[in-house]
């Protein structure tokens, strides 16, 4: 420790510069973790509200709800020890009926269409009756200037919704979910002459019987990787943050085995005089260790920082838990990057110190 | 006078492809307490050798090498390492001096790594001897080169080794500062009951040693009279 601190107060700036390049990664891997994690969220969102333990489809959809037709014969076959739901799924494009012809004004929503008393209507909002054409909307709605008892339009149609309440958390393929009443659905996907009693699928919370051929069911993390997009974008960015990881643990590493080999002549010295393989190594990985912890500090709270700035205008949310892993994660393999110093270390012949 | 270190038949020899080498024929030297012994001889005749076998960092090929009268040279690299780091006191010729370290913090470092109590009255008195108090809080590319060498014989000096090495330690330095150094050299030996040896290629060096030994070609031999 002694030995370690000493020189890293003696060469501030050489390792001002290696914690500066520590920082930068650290923050980058923080960052998109956050990124990746808020994007995550928003596919997601609704759905986990479900608190699921399936999703029932038809077999026909092809995993896709959109493409999915039950009626009530279909609710009617699966049994359930617990609670079942019925539940519709189509995506809409809105605007602002003041302003129809304004492109800016039109979002991308989804429409789920729900009974009444249902548990997955939104839990802080079930004192709220959906009645015809009265809808419960997510927060973004709030963001882009609605307040309650608005008035919203869909493209290509004169029917109009009127906001009621505002949901939490309800995102669906990073798009706001409007909650409405069955009868509200029915009416804007097939019309209001002859409507049929059709309905997407079914959310169950509790233990089905064996399930109807043409039915087929989904636990919930079946049900968010068939989202599209969903797999490839997780992928991608865990892909990024395990190479940024790597990344970290090789420049690291050749930073301290140049520092290592530098010092080589002064090992042979200190190793002449007695001083052991333990305690030269010992210093070398612990400042290592204290090079990460500087690094990764201050990434973290650059990244604390950006979120506070950015949180409204990306999808940015922080995972304890993500954060510790990949914490654990840099000093693993920062690790692993001075042990290999460590190895050149116990290389160096104290015999070179004298004479020659 | 008590023996500090001695060597007893040793040899060392070398595999250069086919080719046995003798770098050291058998030889038998013994240092006491208080005596500064000077050791020269040409490049190549096996100095270091000699120097390397005694201070423990290679093994004889034959012989063996007693310390404070107890079995050295047998022992295993890491009791090795340690006897060294109690013991023995180097003064290099680069010096023995860690870079990113103040004067003072050179000698605390031993205390840290044997986890001991800093020795405050100790290294006053050393640095006051040596004429270092003033250096105490300087790295040592901050100091000339005398008064590197110096700190080094105060940090070979601090943790009371019964024997010191000093390798070529006037190397680096004008005439005035050398002699400087060899006096405080011999001066310490003596007071503190160390055994020196000290290997240069400066023969002015000489007058301050007790013994001189000439290496030729790895025979050792002792020289009478000492300044030729």
């Amino acid at each position: 420790m002694f030995l370690a601190l000493k020189e890293l107060k003696y060469s501030k700036t050489k390792f001002a510069l290696i914690i500066t390049v520590i920082v930068l990664i650290s923050y980058l891997v923080y960052f998109l973790t956050s990124l990746a994690n808020g994007l995550a969220s928003s596919y997601t969102n609704a759905v986990m509200q479900w608190n699921a333990d399936q999703i029932i489809l038809t077999v026909d959809s092809n995993d896709n709800m959109m493409m999915s037709y039950m009626d009530q014969s279909d609710y009617d076959a699966i049994k359930t020890t617990g609670k079942k739901t019925k539940l519709a799924l189509f995506p809409a494009v809105i605007n602002d009926p003041q302003a129809e012809n304004i492109l800016d004004s039109r979002m991308d929503v989804y429409f789920f269409g729900i009974d009444d008393d249902s548990f997955i209507k939104p839990s802080q909002l079930k004192g709220l009756t959906l009645t015809k054409n009265q809808v419960i909307v997510d927060q973004e709605f709030q963001n882009k200037g609605y307040e309650i008892g608005d008035l919203f339009g869909v493209t290509g149609s004169s029917q109009q919704y009127e906001i009621i309440g505002f949901s939490s958390n309800t995102t669906y393929q990073t798009a706001p979910v409007v909650f409405m009443n069955l009868d509200t659905w029915q009416s804007y996907r097939y019309g209001s002459n002859n409507t049929p009693d059709l309905f997407s699928g079914v959310v169950v919370q509790g233990e089905t019987n064996k399930l109807p051929n043409d039915l087929m069911g989904y636990t919930t993390q079946d049900y968010i990787s068939t989202l599209p997009g969903y797999t490839a974008q997780v992928l991608t960015f865990s892909v990024m943050i395990v190479f940024l990881i790597i990344i970290t643990a090789f420049v690291l590493g050749i930073f301290i085995y140049v520092l290592t080999i530098q010092k080589t002549s002064m090992f042979g010295v200190m190793k002449a005089q007695g001083i052991s393989n333990g305690y030269i190594g010992g210093s070398v990985i612990i400042q290592t260790f204290l090079l990460v912890a500087f690094g990764i500090i201050i990434g973290l709270a650059l990244t604390t920082l950006t979120g506070i700035f950015l949180s409204g205008i990306i999808p940015f949310a922080v995972n304890l838990m993500f954060y510790s892993v990949i914490t654990a994660a840099f000093f693993l393999f920062a690790l692993f990057g001075g042990l290999f110093s460590v190895s050149a270390v116990l290389k160096i012949d104290p015999l070179k110190a004298i004479g020659g | 006078m008590k023996k500090l270190i001695e060597m007893i038949g040793v040899t060392k020899d070398f595999l250069q492809g086919d080719n046995v080498i003798n770098a050291l024929k058998e030889t038998t030297f013994i240092a006491y307490e208080g005596e500064l012994i000077g050791i020269v001889g040409p490049s190549g005749s096996g100095k270091s050798t000699f120097l390397t076998i005694l201070g423990g960092l290679q093994k004889p090929t034959t012989g063996k090498v007693l310390l404070n009268d107890k079995p050295f040279s047998e022992l295993d690299i890491k009791e090795k390492s340690k006897i060294r780091l109690d013991k023995i006191g180097f003064i290099l010729q680069a010096s023995n001096l860690i870079p990113f370290l103040t004067i003072k913090e050179q000698m605390v470092l031993y205390n840290k790594i044997t986890k001991s109590k800093v020795n405050q009255p100790w290294i006053d008195e050393l640095f006051l001897k040596l004429d270092v108090e003033g250096l105490k809080n300087k790295y040592p590319n901050e100091l000339s080169g005398g008064e590197r060498q110096r700190s080094a014989i105060a940090k070979a000096l601090y943790h009371r080794p019964s024997v010191i090495f000093a390798d070529e330690p006037t190397a680096s330095l004008d005439t005035n500062r050398a002699f400087e150094v060899v006096k405080l050299l011999a001066k310490e030996t003596k007071e503190q009951k160390k055994a020196t040896i000290m290997v240069t290629h400066d023969e002015r060096m000489l007058e301050y040693c007790d013994k001189v030994y000439v290496i030729v070609d790895g025979v050792l031999r002792q020289r009478t009279p000492q300044y030729v």
